[in-house]
């Protein structure tokens, strides 16, 4: 799996939210695009999804050009976007049985997935019963029971409390160990990126502003060397023109 | 109670025994508490048909008015018994039943099928909304006597009349339901794979089922006025022409029989209705009920 985005430009009416944006993601590579709302990031994402396609430049995927939503691209939302009628265990069947798989076997592989994020008890009980931490694991379990070549993330742990927040990276962070799966991962937060990713994509204003190479060892916290220092680097690059505007 | 508890402790056994009278009182106390519940929630309707009676009983020795035009429930009740004696109010219960039946399917049926049409192709919804914003402000029963010209006073226009009730408010709140259905939902399942068929089978529909139901439960109070009046405007049978026949010849009686039975056919509508929102949306939580917990 390779992807490669090649000088991409995006415009809502006379904003320009996107220009000359270049990223080359490579198999089994955890990547985290940060920035300040409104960077252009999700717009980013959208367009690796298949949602929105750019006005120039090109998005492809293993050499082939993105035409739209596909399951080789699993997606988290920030919402969870769980379908509420459908039980924790439909939720994550739903992949497999639309790509054809007897209903039967594809409750197996659901069953599987659940097993995976630890909530193999919860299957018979609706989106709304779960709290918001679970929501997303059974998020997670549903995008990762398609196989995807790339998982997508949208600030997927955005509307968590802080405790839930650290738990479910170190839980994603344990998942990506176990199956290896590429990941595309937008946030806000820099410790939450630096905790995360191989690489930290910092955008601003529409333009990749700096990729950051996190060497760090895993298992990875605030003591660990070199995490303090990165997070200043990049704390300082996303606040070098606030204060210019304050000045 | 007491009897066998003196027969049983006479027969020696009184330890055994004695728990299980114990397991019995409580089954009955707790059976008991909800008989009283029951009382507690009966006690206003059994008043309020009390008072009527005691009210029309009075009425009938002060001669406020003339007491035939408030008969009292006792007396319904005796009239009501002769009146279904001979066949007449199961005719009606029957006929008025098979209207509104075939009448609500109908109109939600269509409805339902031209929401989705609509949501699918945007020419047809360009081309409908105009003609709904023109139709919908109309109150369907001024279209009863058009339809009496133009069909007859048989059963067509009767149950077109009640379709037609029923089918805009369907239409209306579906067609919304498909609108409002989260864009995330329908992202996600395209990113499992889902095709564009799939997506409108397995997320559209569920999602606008709850606006359906909205418009169902809507149309169900219009359409029970629509069957009412359209029975009291050229019908032989049927609840509404029980009312205008009772007029006709001053059986005050006969027409409170039939407002009653009226008020209880549309219960059961709605009841028949309400059971099936229990049981398609039984994933919804939420709601007052479980906002706030009652303090015990």
């Amino acid at each position: 799996m390779k992807l490669i985005v090649e000088k991409v430009r995006k415009n809502f009416g006379e904003r320009t939210i996107l220009q000359d944006v270049d990223l080359t993601i490579h198999e089994n590579e955890f990547i985290c695009i940060l920035g300040h709302s409104g960077c252009g990031k999700s717009t980013l994402l959208n367009m690796v999804a298949g949602y929105i396609f750019p006005d120039e430049g090109e998005i492809k995927i293993n050499g082939e050009k993105i035409q739209g939503p596909s399951r080789q691209r699993g997606m988290v939302f920030q919402d969870h976007a769980l379908f509420p009628w459908c039980t924790v265990l439909e939720n994550v069947a739903f992949g497999p049985e639309v790509q054809g798989m007897p209903k039967k076997q594809a409750r197996e592989t659901a069953r599987e997935f659940l097993g995976l994020v630890g909530l193999e008890a919860y299957g018979a009980h609706y989106p709304a019963e779960l709290s918001g931490g679970m929501k997303q694991r059974v998020g997670i379990a549903r995008a990762l029971a398609s196989h995807p070549d790339i998982l997508l993330m949208d600030e997927p742990f955005g509307a968590l409390d802080i405790l839930t927040r650290d738990m479910m990276q170190r839980e994603l962070r344990r998942l990506y160990e176990k199956l290896h799966t590429t990941i595309l991962f937008v946030t806000h937060s820099i410790s939450e990126a630096v905790y995360l990713a191989d690489r930290v994509v910092v955008m601003k204003h529409g333009v990749v502003a700096e990729v950051f190479e996190i060497g760090i060892q895993h298992p990875r916290s605030f003591d660990s060397p070199g995490f303090a220092d990165m997070m200043a680097r990049i704390e300082r690059l996303l606040m070098e023109d606030e204060e210019e505007v304050i000045v | 109670m007491n009897e066998i508890q003196t027969t049983l402790s006479k027969t020696g056994e009184a330890a055994a025994p004695a728990l299980q009278l114990n397991t019995v009182r409580k089954r009955k106390g707790t059976g008991l508490q909800s008989t009283m519940g029951m009382i507690k929630n009966v006690i206003p309707y059994v008043l309020f048909f009390v008072v009527w009676e005691l009210f029309s009983q009075l009425n009938g020795r002060i001669q406020m008015f003339n007491p035939l035009f408030l008969p009292a429930p006792s007396l319904l009740v005796h009239d009501g018994w002769e009146l279904a004696q001979t066949g007449i109010i199961t005719d009606s219960l029957l006929a008025s039943s098979m209207r509104i039946f075939f009448g609500f399917a109908c109109g939600a049926t269509v409805a339902v099928l031209l929401a989705v049409l609509m949501s699918k192709f945007s020419m047809l919804e360009r081309w409908m909304s105009p003609f709904l914003t023109l139709v919908s402000p109309i109150p369907s029963l001024a279209l009863l006597p058009l339809f009496i010209i133009w069909f007859g006073i048989g059963e067509f226009p009767k149950v077109l009349l009640i379709a037609w009730t029923t089918f805009v408010p369907v239409l209306v709140n579906t067609v919304e339901g498909f609108k409002s259905v989260p864009s995330t939902l329908i992202r996600s399942a395209l990113s499992l794979g889902a095709s564009q068929r799939q997506v409108f089978t397995r997320i559209m529909i569920p999602s606008a089922i709850p606006n359906l139901l909205i418009g169902a439960q809507i149309s169900l109070g219009l359409s029970f006025s629509a069957l009412i009046v359209s029975e009291m405007m050229g019908a032989d049978s049927g609840l509404g022409y029980l009312i205008v026949d009772a007029r006709n010849y001053f059986k005050v009686t006969n027409m409170f029989v039939a407002i009653i039975l009226i008020g209880i056919e549309y219960s059961l509508f709605a009841l028949l209705l309400k059971l099936l929102e229990r049981k398609v949306l039984a994933w919804r939580r939420g709601g007052i009920g479980e906002a706030v917990e009652k303090v015990r």
